[in-house]
């Protein structure tokens, strides 16, 4: 037992030192160690005494006890790993499920018991009105606030800050980075840099593309294109006014410095 | 449990799914709310649970039968005997799955009524007739099965054995005409260039039912079942050897758990690279699907995965390595020294053929079965050896290094988004979180499990096994693998689920509730953990009460368990 701790502490230290020297980070190092810790764990246990049987109550406390140790050891494993934090998702899922939501059934509904109670309290500020003014003429006053109105429809920003802002918030919430790398950030190569697509697409040719994936073919990504690595959804799933925003910001990154690969006309 | 309690909660789930039906076509249902729980996590409780009976009641009669058959063929009456004690904890387990079907059905009309009604209006020949039909029939064969054990012996034991072939064949058609409607939900039916919401309007049933991920899930489904099943037999067998007072029922179990183990592990060799081909059928529908689950909110979770598998395939070597302890002569054991040598340079050479052609490029065949035949081949021409001992270490260690390299993250991040250099692999090791190696790293799982049996084969071909004097820490190990496969199939579950985001049905039927996010890894394993205890609660009652009730004992004498030393 000692020969195998010494043996699993060797080895620890030797990826440890291994891995600092080649710069990973300390967390790699550490989950280097880890990984000599079970192999020193695993071989303990290969060589470790028999366990003599044990039956009745002992063995039901035994399976109890088991049961207990791996519950409360499964819980606590994955409870180690870095927790996604469901907050960051939420705003980002509203966004992106409110035009929908507003189309469906539930918010044609939810609407119309908005416009009704809008209504009834447009009445009842009518009646009010109605009421002062037998009571008192001279004094009768537009008090009556009105009812809320929608949203102004809301085309392209005209403001450069505007736009960046809404365009970059949709390209966060379809998590375009996924893919495409932007500014040095995200993109796993299954996508070209986009830096500098203003350079080559219009608005309404990188519009096209989102909604249609197979209209335009990046160079040197013929594999990708092949496999239909961009999928053929976002007509589905993103609002007109949203694809309008990004195509129109994309339209606008002309950094030349980074080599986007040309776009080549497919449809 | 009598019979008319069982047809009882039989009859119960088969009117729950009528009363689905109609009540799908009532309008404006409203919309119950779970206290505590919420919803998601009350509907995913139910599902859980009756994927879980499900698994097991479709998986089990798969090695039964099979094992009935070899009893016949062997004349050996363990193995009718494992076949019949198997099917009765099944016949029990059966009610438990319609028990949950019909709840899982009310609890989701209740709380997602406008969702359910769409997807069974979609699915209605499904729902309304051909699984009820199905569920029928399965249940008429399932208990002539179990009630004609006795009297169809003898000659009439092929009649059986057919009858055994019937139910698979049902199960089998009953698991994929249901995973028509589940894999549907996370890839539906569409057609390049047409709106996926005109489509699926035109689209036939069949249409529906034959989308991307359909055959994957099925086949990782039948094989996921034949593995659970197999666990759940090694955790019968351990609970029963448990409680043996005699040597001749000790020999039995210490046997039965081997078998059990045998089956489960079996299967588990194929479960990494069906669940392979699921996620890869994912992918290829929409590829957004990958960084989802691989790099983004998902990550995490096929962390914890790797982390399971490894501990599975530790588990399960691990009482290799035990059963081989009580094989009298298995020290004279010996192996080509290549052995160990491809086990150790296997995850290094397919990493690198993986890069150079990636899955499913058959080219990189042309390097992984030469290596993989080196030692059958080239073994018998050298004269080199090495113990069987050594060999099963040097897989350990392998094991080990395969779980590092399955469980190496790209970063210790729950997104990509917040991936820093301090958290991040050095670029030039990158390739360690890539999926050639982590292909590799499950390859040697697999390899080194393969040799280990092959070791042990020989093992009892030269030695002579001594039933019932298995280290009792094995028992410990059947009920680890158990506990550990169903929990990791909560797990897969839960993912399966979640790829399909804040939608019901993927990119369709959007999920406007306030639950619709992706939970955390630690919230999901509490419930996991939850479903997987109450599970084993029920089945864990059931073995109780079929084989260990006084009657029981009174038949155990039909088995004829096996005296210690026979092989």
């Amino acid at each position: 037992m000692i020969k195998k701790i010494i043996g699993g502490l060797v080895v620890g230290g030797i990826l440890f030192g291994v891995t600092s020297a080649l710069d990973f980070p300390q967390i790699f190092q550490l989950m280097f160690v880890a990984y000599a810790v079970l192999g020193t764990l695993v071989f303990s246990i290969l060589d470790a005494p028999s366990v003599a049987p044990f039956s009745g109550l002992k063995a039901v406390i035994g399976l109890l006890a088991f049961y207990l140790v791996l519950s409360v050891a499964y819980i606590t494993g994955a409870s180690l790993w870095p927790q996604y934090d469901p907050e960051d998702e939420k705003g980002k899922i509203n966004r992106i499920l409110e035009p929908k939501r507003k189309l469906s059934e539930q918010g044609k509904t939810e609407e119309l018991l908005a416009r009704a109670k809008g209504l009834e309290e447009q009445a009842k500020s009518i009646a009010e009105r109605l009421k002062n003014l037998s009571k008192d003429l001279p004094d009768a006053s537009g008090g009556a606030a009105p009812a809320a109105g929608g949203a102004p429809a809301a085309g392209i920003p005209t403001d450069a800050k505007d736009l960046e802002a809404r365009a970059f918030a949709i390209w966060q919430d379809q998590e375009c980075y996924n893919c495409h790398k932007l500014r040095g950030e995200g993109g796993k190569k299954r996508g070209p840099e986009l830096d500098n697509i203003g350079s080559y697409m219009a608005a309404a040719d990188i519009t096209a593309k989102i909604l249609d994936p197979k209209s335009f073919m990046a160079e040197g990504f013929e594999k990708e294109y092949e496999k239909k690595k961009m999928p053929d959804k976002y007509k589905e799933v993103m609002d007109d006014k949203d694809v309008d925003i990004l195509a129109a910001w994309l339209s606008g990154l002309k950094n030349t410095s980074v080599p986007t690969p040309k776009p080549i006309k497919k449809k | 449990m009598k019979t008319w309690h069982r047809s009882l909660l039989m009859l119960f789930g088969l009117l729950a799914v009528g009363a689905s039906a109609a009540y799908a076509q009532v309008p404006n249902a409203p919309v119950g709310e779970f206290p505590y729980t919420g919803n998601r996590t009350a509907v995913w409780i139910v599902a859980q649970l009756h994927i879980l009976f499900a698994g097991f009641i479709l998986g089990a009669p798969i090695f039964v039968v099979i094992s009935e058959w070899l009893g016949y063929r062997k004349q050996d009456p363990r193995y009718d005997r494992l076949a019949k004690e198997v099917t009765k904890v099944t016949v029990i387990l059966y009610s438990m799955t319609a028990l949950t079907g019909g709840l899982f059905i009310f609890v989701l009309l209740a709380t997602y009524p406008q969702f359910t009604t769409w997807l069974i209006n979609h699915f209605f020949l499904i729902f309304a007739l051909i699984y009820p039909l199905l569920f029928i029939a399965e249940t008429i064969v399932l208990y002539t099965y179990f009630y004609t054990w006795d009297a169809w012996k003898g000659p009439k034991k092929a009649r059986h054995i057919w009858l055994g072939v019937l139910l698979n064949l049902i199960g089998t058609i009953t698991l994929f005409v249901i995973d028509g409607p589940t894999s549907f939900m996370n890839t539906p039916a569409k057609a390049e260039g047409a709106s996926i919401v005109e489509f699926i309007q035109a689209a036939t049933l069949w249409d529906k039912v034959n989308n991307y991920s359909w055959m994957p899930l099925n086949l990782h489904r039948l094989v996921g079942n034949v593995t659970f099943g197999g666990f759940i037999a090694g955790l019968i067998a351990a609970y029963m050897y448990m409680g043996s007072k005699t040597e001749d029922e000790r020999s039995y179990y210490d046997w039965m758990g081997f078998v059990g183990n045998l089956i489960g592990v079996g299967a588990l060799l194929g479960l990494p690279f069906m669940g392979y081909v699921l996620a890869y059928e994912l992918c290829d529908y929409d590829a957004s699907i990958c960084p989802y689950m691989m790099a983004d909110q998902l990550s995490m979770f096929f962390e914890m995965q790797g982390a399971m598998i490894g501990l599975i395939f530790l588990a399960s070597n691990y009482y290799i390595w035990l059963s081989m302890k009580r094989i009298e002569g298995v020290e004279r054991v010996r192996m080509t020294v290549l052995t160990p040598l491809v086990m150790v340079v296997l995850p290094i050479v397919m990493t690198i053929t993986w890069d150079k052609f990636p899955v499913p490029d058959p080219a990189s065949l042309g390097v992984l079965v030469p290596l993989v035949l080196l030692p059958v081949i080239l073994g018998r021409f050298l004269p080199w050896t090495v113990s069987s001992r050594t060999v099963i270490k040097v897989g350990f260690l392998m094991v080990v290094v395969g779980n590092a390299i399955w469980m190496t993250p790209h970063g210790f991040v729950p997104t990509g988004a917040k991936l820093v250099p301090e958290l991040e692999l050095p670029s030039a090791y990158t390739m360690l979180a890539l999926m050639p190696a982590k292909n590799s790293a499950a390859f040697t799982l697999v390899f080194v499990t393969i040799v280990n049996y092959i070791i042990y084969n020989r093992a009892i071909k030269q030695g002579t096994i001594v039933w019932g004097k298995i280290d009792f820490v094995s028992q410990f190990v059947l009920i680890f693998l158990a506990f550990s496969a169903i929990w990791t199939m909560g797990l897969m579950g839960a993912v399966r689920s979640l790829v399909r985001k804040y939608f019901h049905t993927y990119n369709l039927v959007p999920d406007f509730s306030a639950e619709s996010f992706t939970p955390t890894l630690a919230y999901s394993a509490w419930w996991i953990t939850g479903i997987t205890l109450a599970f084993y609660a029920v089945v864990s009652f059931a073995i109780i009460i079929t084989l260990r009730a006084p009657d029981s004992k009174a038949h155990a004498p039909e088995g004829h368990p096996a005296p210690a030393g026979a092989k």
